[in-house]
């Protein structure tokens, strides 16, 4: 099987045709896959009408997969689907629309500032691949930011000052910001924060930005510095000229490398079902040693 | 030579030329500079070599000033300024005129600053017009952007502006402060640190302009769960500060900038406050345009 890549932006993001992710692929065409995310960051795939099972499949075949239960707020019993993956809808168990203060709603309402999927665990992820199922009719797109091109933007000074710096990633930091509320001691003790470096140096030698809502602070900085700095490169980041919006067809799969990107959802209306199935590749190595207990 | 007004961008930020400010105004004058800031919302003034005193004297021609919060929260040997108290210390300077240490609170209290906001927006009044006055300057960076919230109203699809019309915000200053990870304490001050309440729309008492009134001191939308006020509040915010709805100022020294508070949001930008010096010096007249409802002390 042939791919052919179609460019979504100037930068970064592609459409890729020519493939079924609903059946077992060759490891050539697994391999044209890693290369094309390689260089477009984000791979949007049409028409794929996957089963949770098949979604399972393509994604194991990049990786091994992360387990969502047991972070955030989702507890084992509670959850819609399969263990690996992440439920990103508006749905709850019984099948039917969560209320406006859900507490899963608002916890998923996070899912709105820019981000890097499990930047908060040690080893945060490599793909995040996310099926929409349902879609919303107006809104509810996802935007993706190349954290590449927002570094090679920086001017030298900025690089050489953030070259070594590290930074506390955790999802209690991002909770307090949206304003989220109590989290419980068992919630809290899942959250504890992690280490990642703020520059992350890809094999090919190209470098980007490692930023995300998760971010409470930055090693060695005082805490409101910090976060102003923050703020501005994030700022920096999401620039429109960085920012592709993917606008979500029924059965799009779209696949990213968290490592290079930053993504968020956008506001859509919440009386209307939106499903969405994540599935996470786990990241191999750590960006940082973390700090001795 | 009679004043004249020189537009930076159509309909927002005018240079004034041909006006000495370090004098007392004409009524004519005074008149002048009101119907320029109600059309430009912000207006830029160079070469402007004012005293402490002069700087108040020209900004009572247009109301009352307002004794600023970090004034009244500071004990008098930590005041740079003397007792003035309605001349707010825009620097990075301490009592003895030295540049703040990096973990100085005071410091830690004004990285805010960088954060889009629109002055005294956590009092019930807000502030009217703010006039700040450049001492010293930095080599390098250390800008204050403005952004205009007429046009960022102006640009809302009609949806998001039915929608928003009869909003009303909760603004306090502890909630700007914890965003950066600073906690405000109150020491006895409650009662000025108490959140209040502003419509999100606002209609301009002289021109009858709509303006979003945002700030990054809102913590809340009433009647809204707190994630999904915020959440939104930030996607406003991020609308109404894209770069065509923004000027940026660079600061030579005796530039006087005046804005209305009430059509703008501003913010300073980052300069090298640990080895270089940026002295400005603040005043503001006391809203009367913003509709205000203060939140019961036992607010529901």
């Amino acid at each position: 099987m042939t791919i052919t890549t179609a460019p979504l932006h100037p930068l970064f993001a592609a459409e890729v045709s020519g493939i079924n992710t609903t059946r077992p692929l060759s490891a050539e065409t697994l391999a044209a896959i890693e290369a094309a995310i390689e260089r477009y960051a984000v791979l949007v795939f049409r028409d794929q009408r996957l089963t949770d099972d098949q979604q399972l499949a393509f994604s194991q075949s990049f990786g091994e997969l992360e387990f969502t239960g047991g972070t955030g707020i989702s507890k084992p019993g509670e959850q819609r689907l399969h263990p690996a993956f992440a439920d990103v809808s508006n749905i709850g168990t019984d099948n039917t629309l969560l209320a406006r203060d859900n507490r899963r709603r608002l916890y998923s309402l996070g899912n709105m500032y820019w981000h890097s999927d499990s930047s908060f665990k040690p080893v945060p992820a490599k793909y995040s691949i996310l099926s929409g199922r349902m879609v919303a009719e107006r809104g509810g797109e996802t935007e993706f930011a190349d954290m590449r091109a927002a570094y090679d933007a920086l001017d030298d000074a900025t690089k050489a000052e953030i070259n070594d710096l590290v930074c506390e990633h955790s999802l209690i930091h991002s909770r307090e910001l949206m304003g989220f509320g109590e989290l419980t001691e068992a919630e809290r003790s899942s959250m504890q924060p992690v280490r990642q470096v703020l520059v992350r140096t890809h094999p090919d030698g190209r470098k980007s930005l490692y930023l995300g809502s998760h971010i409470g602070l930055i090693i060695g900085w005082p805490v409101p510095e910090a976060r102003a700095f923050l703020r501005d490169l994030t700022e920096h980041a999401t620039q429109r000229a960085f920012v592709y919006a993917h606008h979500w067809r029924p059965y799009d799969l779209v696949m990213w490398d968290n490592r290079v990107t930053m993504h968020r959802v956008r506001r859509y209306d919440n009386n209307k079902p939106r499903d969405m199935r994540r599935t996470t590749v786990a990241g191999i190595t750590p960006t940082v040693a973390q700090a001795a207990e | 030579m009679a004043m004249t007004i020189q537009p930076v961008q159509s309909d927002f930020v005018g240079e004034v030329s041909g006006i000495d400010l370090t004098r007392s105004l004409s009524r004519d004058d005074v008149a002048a500079i009101e119907s320029g800031m109600d059309r430009y919302a912000v207006l830029v003034f160079h070469d402007q070599p004012l005293t402490d005193e002069q700087q108040c004297a020209f900004s009572r021609n247009f109301g009352e000033l307002e004794v600023t919060l970090i004034g009244q929260l500071s004990k008098p040997e930590e005041r740079r300024l003397g007792d003035r108290l309605e001349l707010g210390d825009i620097s990075n300077l301490d009592a003895r005129n030295q540049v703040r240490a990096r973990d100085d609170e005071k410091r830690m209290y004004a990285l805010a600053n960088r954060l889009w906001h629109s002055d005294a927006s956590f009092r019930a009044h807000g502030a009217g017009y703010t006039l700040l006055h450049a001492r010293i300057v930095p080599g390098k960076g250390g800008n204050t952007e403005f952004a205009d919230m007429r046009a960022a109203y102006d640009a809302l699809d009609d949806a998001t502006k039915a929608e928003i019309e009869d909003l009303v915000c909760v603004h306090s200053i502890v909630f700007s402060r914890e965003q950066i990870g600073f906690a405000v304490r109150d020491d006895g001050n409650a009662d000025k640190l108490r959140p209040v309440q502003h419509r999100l729309v606002s209609r301009h008492p002289v021109t009858g302009r709509t303006s979003l009134y945002l700030a990054s001191h809102i913590g809340g939308v009433v009647g809204w769960p707190t994630p999904e006020a915020r959440a939104f509040i930030r996607d406003l915010m991020e609308h109404a500060t894209q770069p065509r709805f923004v000027y940026a100022h660079a600061w030579r020294t005796h530039d006087l900038v005046m804005w209305d508070n009430r059509t703008t949001m501003h913010r300073a930008r980052r300069f090298d406050d640990l080895r270089e010096v940026r002295d400005m010096r603040r005043t503001s007249i006391k809203g009367t345009g913003v509709s205000a409802m203060p939140v019961p002390a036992a607010a529901a």
